[in-house]
C-alpha cells in the first residue's frame, strides 16, 4: 500500500488506498441525519471526512496514539475495543478492519499490529464485529466494511448472513496483488423474529 | 469529550450506565475526569479529552 504519513505518528495506521475507498463509499452513503460511528479509526482520516455531512460522528480505536490523532482532527474519539464501551444506537457504522492473514510467528508486538493482524484467516476481528454490531446499530442502520480479496469476501458475507444481515458489495478498487471491496450490510428484516 | 457523548457511552464490561465526574473542563469539553460504573465498581479515566473504556485490568500503554 502507498503510504503518505503526513502528520500521522509512527504507531498509527496512516491513510492508504483502503481508507480512501472507504471514505468515498461513506460519502455516497451518509445522510445528514445519521449518527455515524467509525470503529478502529486509526488516524481519524475517514471519520474527519464525514464531520460536516452527518448529525454526529464518533470514532473508536484501541490504540492510544490513534485516538489522540483522531481527536486532533476534530473527531469525538473514544478509546475502546471495537464498540465495547458504546451503547449507540448508530445509523451508519464504518469499519476498515485489520484483515491481513497473519500466522502467530509473524506477529510483531506493537500498536500498529492491531491495525493489520486479522489472525490466521484474516477474519478474526471481522467475526467479532459481525457477531456484536447489532447491539449498537439502529433498526434500519447500515454498515460499511472494507474487505480485501485476501480476506475472502464471500466468507465475510457468510459471517454477516449468519449474524442476520444481508450484504452487498457497493464499491471496489483493484490494486497490485489484491482487490479492495466495500461491503454494505443491513439487518435482514425479512428474517427478523425467526 | 463533549458532555453529550455520555448518551452513547456505557461500561465496556456490563454495558451499564456510567456516571461522569469532571476534574477539568473547557466550555462543553471534559478534559480530565472519570466515568464510573457503579455496578462493576470501576472508574474509567478521561485523559486529555479522551475517555478510556478499556477493561481496567487489561489496560496497557
Amino acid at each position: 500500500m502507498t503510504v503518505n504519513r503526513g502528520e500521522v505518528p509512527d504507531q498509527v495506521y496512516p491513510p492508504a488506498e483502503d481508507s480512501f475507498l472507504l471514505l468515498r463509499a461513506a460519502l455516497r452513503e451518509v445522510r445528514e441525519t445519521d449518527r455515524v460511528l467509525e470503529v478502529g479509526t486509526g488516524s481519524g482520516y475517514v471519520a474527519a471526512g464525514l464531520l460536516d455531512r452527518a448529525a454526529a460522528v464518533v470514532a473508536t480505536d484501541i490504540n492510544p496514539h490513534a485516538v489522540a490523532c483522531a481527536r486532533s482532527r476534530g473527531v469525538a474519539a473514544v478509546r475502546t475495543d471495537l464498540f465495547a464501551g458504546l451503547s449507540g444506537p448508530f445509523d451508519l457504522i464504518l469499519f476498515n478492519p485489520p484483515y491481513l492473514p497473519t500466522a502467530p510467528e509473524e506477529r510483531i508486538d506493537d500498536w500498529l499490529e492491531y491495525a493489520l493482524d486479522g489472525g490466521p484467516t484474516g477474519r478474526v476481528t471481522i467475526e467479532k464485529f459481525a457477531a456484536d454490531v447489532g447491539r449498537v446499530l439502529s433498526p434500519f442502520g447500515r454498515v460499511l466494511l472494507l474487505v480485501s480479496s485476501l480476506t475472502d469476501p464471500s466468507a465475510v458475507r457468510g459471517l454477516f448472513a449468519r449474524a442476520g444481515f444481508v450484504s452487498f458489495i457497493v464499491d471496489e478498487e483493484r490494486l497490485e496483488g489484491e482487490t479492495l471491496y466495500v461491503l454494505r450490510a443491513m439487518r435482514d428484516l425479512c428474517r427478523m423474529g425467526l | 469529550m463533549r458532555k453529550n457523548l455520555m448518551e452513547i457511552l456505557c461500561c465496556p464490561v456490563c454495558k451499564g450506565a456510567l456516571v461522569l465526574t469532571v476534574a477539568e473542563e473547557s466550555g462543553d469539553e471534559v478534559l480530565e475526569g472519570t466515568l464510573r460504573c457503579a455496578a462493576c465498581r470501576v472508574d474509567y479515566p478521561i485523559t486529555e479529552g479522551i475517555p478510556n473504556l478499556l477493561p481496567q485490568t487489561a489496560c496497557e500503554d
